[in-house]
């Protein structure tokens, strides 16, 4: 799975804004002051610990919280999701479905609730269901289904209307290896159809090959949002990985240059570098070089996603 | 209202389908004759009594109270004995082993001072008893009068029978409807009302809770108020039980036909046993109050049973939670027999006025004897009303509850959240 090429340019009208929006229950506060702005036609992460906020975040966008304090805009107009049902899929992060119902019956009263009429619902339900490889099941009733058939009928239920925004709260959470990749590849496919995708999670491994965009929350306050490469550039992507051949010519000088380099881990023919803030990793490059240097290695270190988010929440965790 | 539309239609056909609704919609009428009919049976009729008369008579009297007894059906006399030492410790045994019903115990003092004794093992029954008091009456005066030289003949022109042959007036005019027949009207009505809008209200309950449960309930309010989805709920429930009563309607009349056959001679006695078996003549105005109190009840008492799913996590939460609603709806229910006996009673007037009570006591009320046009007015006036207040408070607890998950909330709780 490679990350999404960077096909249709994201719109510059964002199709959902948060705009200090703050949802308090008795005795805390869930979300605080969030602001947030999913640009048309990305898959956006919204990524946190576990009761960061994110559900309460995602309900409030779907209308079914109502913000204690600012403004929710879908696609441009203030208000939440509702008044935009039928552009909008939301999968909501505890799944369920009509237990005692036929698939084929759950799918076309979940598309009319979408504002689909039960003709063109049921078309595209029977559609999906062949996609999918439900065909046969879809007058069984979704009890005899099993987890990860149910788990089929729900992302169905979720896409069925052709929504141009999907609202996805941890959409991986539960899903076995093979739904896991059929997500995956629905998502992606929306995307290049020019959907955009609003997902919450906290495995952060799904979310750096997903997202465009992100925005990390802790505690209800966003600590970080933006591009995943810029996040990347600004909290990571410190460290060098230098290896020598045979001379280091005046490596030493270079190291010790604090304007480029805050630590340094030297072993001989290997060394680590952590990057002094602002520093540029090409002067480095180039005064080794010139310092008479020989270099078989010179590696820049993406930190991981990971990495970033455990370092900003335990920071965050830290603080509080 | 497409939407609303949707989530009517999931709730009919659902219900429809399942095998539930046609069991009860076959099964049901046959339920409620047998539960309108057996107690009633058994209080009232609990078939024929073998007894035994101690006759300690030397006047010949304890020969016609036998005589007397044997003639109508409540009684078999098995014997008529005077009385020698150990003879009721032998028959009381014998009623013990369950042989004999009772023993009727006789004495000249009988006649003077209107003293017997019955003893058996259920003296309970008002029909026995009603009949022994009769007949030993009966006799006792006839035989004062013949020892005070009263012709026999002129003793037996001078009893009379009393048919008294009851009509309800209905507005200005007189109905065929006996008061035996009003009675029963209103009993079956009490009953069904009962019965129905439990059953159909505990049904909003369970699918409020089955939403909440499996959480769909998330995707519904994100597409459609959480109101449109109380309402639609309601109203598709509500026509399945419509869709309900109109089976039953034929079925119901099938096994009113033959309630003659069915409950025997458990009528009033001093009521033509023929009329009281009649199908009574129910006029459509009945059928309308019927119908429109039914409705008004289901309404007020589902949004209180959605409000009840709403604010629990579990069935069994919800079967707690549900009892304030039953009992509220038990009250007027439980007055049936206060409603018909006396339809015009200030309990009775009050009952058919307050909105919880209204939908049972007002249809009884009106079955059972005739109620003014204003009042008949003023009462659906406060039901709406009252349906509307309800509604309001209970769709506000629903809008909050159905996204709740843990503990069941207080009082103090549901009071914020009807106020948030």
């Amino acid at each position: 799975m490679t990350a999404p090429s960077p096909s249709p340019s994201p719109s510059p009208t964002p199709i959902l804004i948060l705009d200090r929006v703050s949802k308090r229950f008795a005795g805390h506060t869930a979300v605080d002051e969030l602001s947030l702005s999913v640009p048309s036609g990305v898959i956006y992460g919204l990524l946190g610990p576990n009761g960061a906020g994110k559900t309460t975040t995602l309900r409030m966008i779907m209308d079914i919280l109502e913000p204690d304090g600012g403004t929710v805009r879908v696609f441009g107009e203030p208000g939440g999701g509702r008044a935009h049902a039928e552009r909008i899929g939301y999968l909501p992060e505890e799944r369920g479905l009509y237990r005692k119902m036929r698939v084929l019956d759950v799918l076309v009263f979940l598309g009319e609730m979408k504002g689909t009429d039960r003709r063109r619902a049921r078309q595209r339900a029977e559609e999906w269901l062949a996609r999918l490889g439900l065909t046969e099941w879809r007058l069984r009733r979704i009890d005899e289904l099993s987890k990860g058939m149910q788990q089929k009928v729900q992302f169905i239920s979720t896409v069925l209307h052709d929504p141009d925004l999907l609202v996805l709260d941890e959409p991986f959470s539960g899903l076995d290896p093979v739904n896991t990749q059929v997500m995956k590849d629905t998502v992606l496919d929306l995307r290049h159809r020019g959907k955009t995708i609003l997902f919450s999670t906290h495995i952060m491994e799904q979310a750096e090959k997903l997202c465009e965009q992100l925005c990390i929350i802790a505690r209800g306050r966003k600590l970080v949002d933006g591009a995943l490469a810029d996040i990347k550039r600004t909290h990571g992507g410190h460290h060098l990985v230098l290896g020598f051949d045979g001379s280091l010519g005046g490596a030493a000088q270079v190291f010790a240059d604090q304007t480029l380099v805050s630590n340094v881990d030297n072993y001989g023919q290997y060394a680590e570098v952590e990057l002094a803030a602002g520093a540029d990793p090409q002067q480095i490059l180039q005064r080794l070089v010139a310092s008479g240097a020989r270099l078989s290695r010179f590696e820049l270190q993406e930190a991981s996603l990971n990495k970033i988010f455990i370092d900003l929440v335990g920071a965050e965790a830290v603080r509080a | 209202m497409r939407k609303i539309r949707a989530v009517i239609r999931r709730e009919f056909v659902e219900r429809v389908r399942s095998k539930w609704f046609w069991v009860s919609a076959i099964l049901g009428p046959l339920f409620f004759a047998a539960i309108i009919i057996i107690p009633l049976h058994f209080a009232a009729a609990g078939g024929t009594k073998a007894i035994v008369v101690v006759d300690g008579t030397t006047s010949g009297f304890g020969a016609r109270v036998a005589d007397s007894l044997a003639r109508g059906k409540t009684f078999m006399i098995v014997a008529r004995s005077a009385p020698r030492a150990g003879l009721l410790d032998s028959l009381t045994r014998e009623v013990g082993l369950n042989r004999l019903d009772g023993l009727l115990i006789l004495a000249d003092r009988t006649v003077e001072t209107g003293a017997a004794e019955y003893r058996a093992a259920n003296v309970s029954s008002f029909r026995d008893i009603d009949e022994l008091r009769g007949v030993l009456g009966r006799l006792a005066v006839n035989a004062r009068l013949e020892r005070a030289g009263v012709d026999p003949a002129t003793v037996g022109r001078a009893q009379l029978r009393i048919d008294l042959r009851t009509k309800k007036i209905s507005g200005s005019a007189t109905t065929g409807e006996s008061s035996a027949q009003s009675f029963w009207l209103a009993y079956v009505m009490s009953i069904v009302l009962f019965i129905v809008i439990a059953v159909y209200g505990v049904n909003v309950m369970s699918s409020v809770l089955e939403e909440k449960t499996t959480r769909i309930v998330e995707v519904l309010v994100s597409s459609l108020r959480p109101f449109e989805l109380m309402l639609g709920k309601v109203v598709g429930v509500g026509a399945v039980s419509i869709f309900q009563f109109a089976i039953w309607g034929l079925g119901g009349r099938l096994v009113l036909s033959q309630r003659a056959a069915l409950i025997g001679n458990v009528a009033p006695a001093d009521v033509g046993q023929e009329a009281a078996f009649q199908l009574p003549p129910v006029p459509a105005t009945t059928v309308a109050v019927f119908l429109g109190y039914f409705l008004g009840g289901f309404f007020l008492y589902s949004a209180m049973f959605a409000a009840v799913g709403a604010m629990s996590s579990s069935e069994q939460e919800a079967r707690q939670a549900q009892q304030p609603v039953v009992f509220l709806l038990m009250i007027a229910y439980l007055s049936v027999f206060a409603l018909a006996n006396d339809p015009g009673s200030p309990y009775a007037v009050a009952l058919s006025l307050v909105p919880f009570t209204s939908p049972i006591a007002m249809p009884v009320r009106w079955a059972a004897g005739s109620v003014s046009v204003s009042e008949l007015v003023m009462s659906l006036a406060l039901l709406g009303v009252g349906i509307g207040a309800v509604t309001w408070i209970a769709a506000r607890i629903y809008r909050v509850g159905i996204l709740m998950t843990g503990k069941r909330p207080n009082l103090r709780e549901l009071i914020r959240w009807v106020r948030a």
